[in-house]
């Protein structure tokens, strides 16, 4: 049988591997290709998850906003009056947490993305780490709608309690943009390591309940980060969520632009996230279909 | 590798190791460790030393019995499951069938069932677009079903549209395990039909079948394979004689005994 003349040859090698990256270029290119499958899997599942609720994707804003209201409450009762005005530490407490659940988002999806895409895993070559980045999408369309929902208290707030401090137009909100890149890639890198463990330890989720808790506790969401004194303070830095969520504060709440070490904490926590969840995630990525 | 060949396998083994653990935990990792015991393992040899070479054009069929590491094989040359020794050369774009529905989401419409198939096996969004109504077409499903959630398909109108959706493609090399299975008599006649227009177009094709007819039909090569080895390749009808001859018998014809 001739061989059709509109072939274009394409020849794949496959061959023994060890715990050892792959060629990362072609890698990279695959990825970057297929872009497209973890877009439309991330609107896809956002629009399966919320498709027989009632109120559907209101419930995207209504969660965190009722857990910020539970937790200000739990804040207010502990630490009556605080030293912020009106409704600032409000403000301060909820769009912490909005960016918090951001990355949290993306590191609990991202866990079980892989054990969950058995069928996919097992059935299509791709580059895996397609199924956590899919989850970041998805986790930060979830974050987008809060975004108003933050500035309609903000003003809100104001007008109701007028002590309540609200930033007027400044160039600093142009940080706003990198702060969400870097809470992204942040998340992204830490679901790719533990989406990895929780292909070799099935109950690497059940610990990772526990510790997102605790992370949230050691972040500066309930608290204000200029509130740690003494040794508390490397609390901001050895988190990866330190630096962005203290710039979240500084640029969101205070209109204030970032000093040097936010901002090259929030740049060495994401690429050490994506530098070291890549290794590990990628690295062991061909062992996924066999351990599935 | 020549040019004319779409698929070299030289000296492929395919080994792995599988727990004997209920399930691999990180308390049980713990409890291990504290007690100094190993993980409990099984190694399995899925494929033992195959070397085989698939020209461009061809149609291959392979047989055997459950076990025999046949979609083993068929994943370790998608790329999927990695070579313990040996290697797999393929020169072409490759389009797997391997199981009905991958990628889909039952809750979501055929139409975007459609989209997220298409892109789970490779094709972008501007060629999803241009073939959704094929895709449906082909699928045949009643009017109004492409737009209602998958999960409210029969069975037979889901593996229609997982078949249509993998058939889309005009990959090089296509792999299909059992998946002309899918539908009813009518359905099946029409995705051989497809079969043979891919072939006729020189794709290559490999199909994992139990049902030997199927191979016998589309085939114009076939191998045996046993306990990860490959124990013949010839003609179709021979392979499969041998086949169930073996099967009636239950054990190998003698010329195997070697092997």
């Amino acid at each position: 049988m001739p061989v059709n003349e509109n072939f274009v040859p394409k020849i794949q090698v496959f061959e023994p591997h060890r715990a050892s990256l792959p060629p990362l270029i072609p890698y990279i290119k695959e990825f970057w290709t297929r872009r497209a499958f973890a877009t439309e899997l991330a609107k896809f599942n956002d629009k399966a998850e919320y498709l027989d609720s009632r109120l559907g994707k209101v419930w995207l804003v209504l969660n965190p906003l009722l857990l910020g209201f539970v937790y200000y409450l739990v804040v207010t009762i502990i630490r009556p009056g605080g030293t912020l005005p009106g409704l600032t530490r409000l403000d301060h407490l909820l769009i912490g947490l909005f960016t918090f659940y951001f990355a949290q988002n993306c590191v609990t999806a991202g866990a079980l993305s892989i054990t969950m895409g058995g069928r996919l895993i097992l059935n299509q070559a791709f580059p895996r780490a397609l199924l956590p980045f899919s989850c970041a999408i998805q986790a930060f369309q979830q974050f987008l709608p809060t975004i108003p929902v933050y500035i309609f208290i903000l003003v809100a707030g104001k007008w109701a309690y007028p002590t309540t401090i609200v930033p007027g137009w400044t160039w600093h909100f142009l940080w706003i943009p990198f702060i969400l890149i870097c809470t992204g890639l942040t998340g992204f890198g830490l679901a790719l390591v533990f989406a990895t463990l929780n292909v070799y330890f099935r109950d690497t989720n059940k610990l990772l309940t526990y510790i997102t808790r605790i992370w949230m506790y050691l972040s500066p969401v309930l608290w204000l980060p200029n509130s740690l004194r003494g040794h508390m303070k490397i609390l901001l830095w050895v988190n990866p969520l330190g630096p962005v969520l203290n710039a979240t504060s500084r640029v969101w709440v205070s209109g204030e632009t970032l000093n040097k070490e936010t901002l090259v904490g929030c740049v060495f926590w994401a690429g050490a996230s994506i530098l070291i969840g890549g290794y590990f995630f990628i690295s062991r990525e061909r062992d996924f279909a066999i351990r599935i | 590798m020549p040019e004319d060949l779409a698929i070299r396998i030289e000296d492929l083994s395919i080994t792995y190791k599988v727990s004997l653990e209920a399930k691999r935990t990180l308390k049980n990792a713990v409890m291990r460790a504290s007690m100094k015991q190993k993980q409990r393992t099984r190694t399995i040899e899925a494929i033992k030393h195959m070397t085989l070479d698939v020209p461009h054009g061809s149609v291959l069929g392979i047989v055997g019995s459950n076990g025999a590491g046949k979609s083993t094989l068929m994943r370790c040359i998608a790329g999927i499951l990695s070579p313990t020794d040996g290697r797999v050369v393929v020169n072409g774009k490759i389009s797997t069938l391997l199981a009905l529905g991958v990628g889909f989401n039952p809750a979501l419409s055929g139409r975007d069932n459609i989209i997220l198939g298409g892109l789970a096996s490779g094709l972008n969004m501007d060629e999803i677009s241009n073939k959704t109504d094929e895709i449906a077409d082909f699928a045949a499903l009643p009017d109004g079903f492409i737009d209602l959630p998958v999960r409210t398909y029969s069975s037979g109108m889901y593996g229609r549209l997982s078949f249509a959706v993998a058939v889309s493609m005009t990959p090089d090399i296509l792999l299909l395990d059992e998946a002309l299975s899918a539908g009813d008599a009518a359905f099946k006649e029409k995705s051989f039909e497809r079969m043979r227009q891919l072939c006729a177009e020189a794709r290559t094709i490999l199909i994992v079948s139990h049902a030997l007819a199927t191979v016998t039909d589309l085939c114009d090569t076939a191998i045996w394979m046993h306990k990860g080895q490959m124990l013949a390749k010839g003609k179709p009808d021979e392979i499969v004689d041998d086949y169930l001859k073996f099967l009636n018998v239950g054990s190998l014809p003698s010329n195997y005994e070697d092997m």
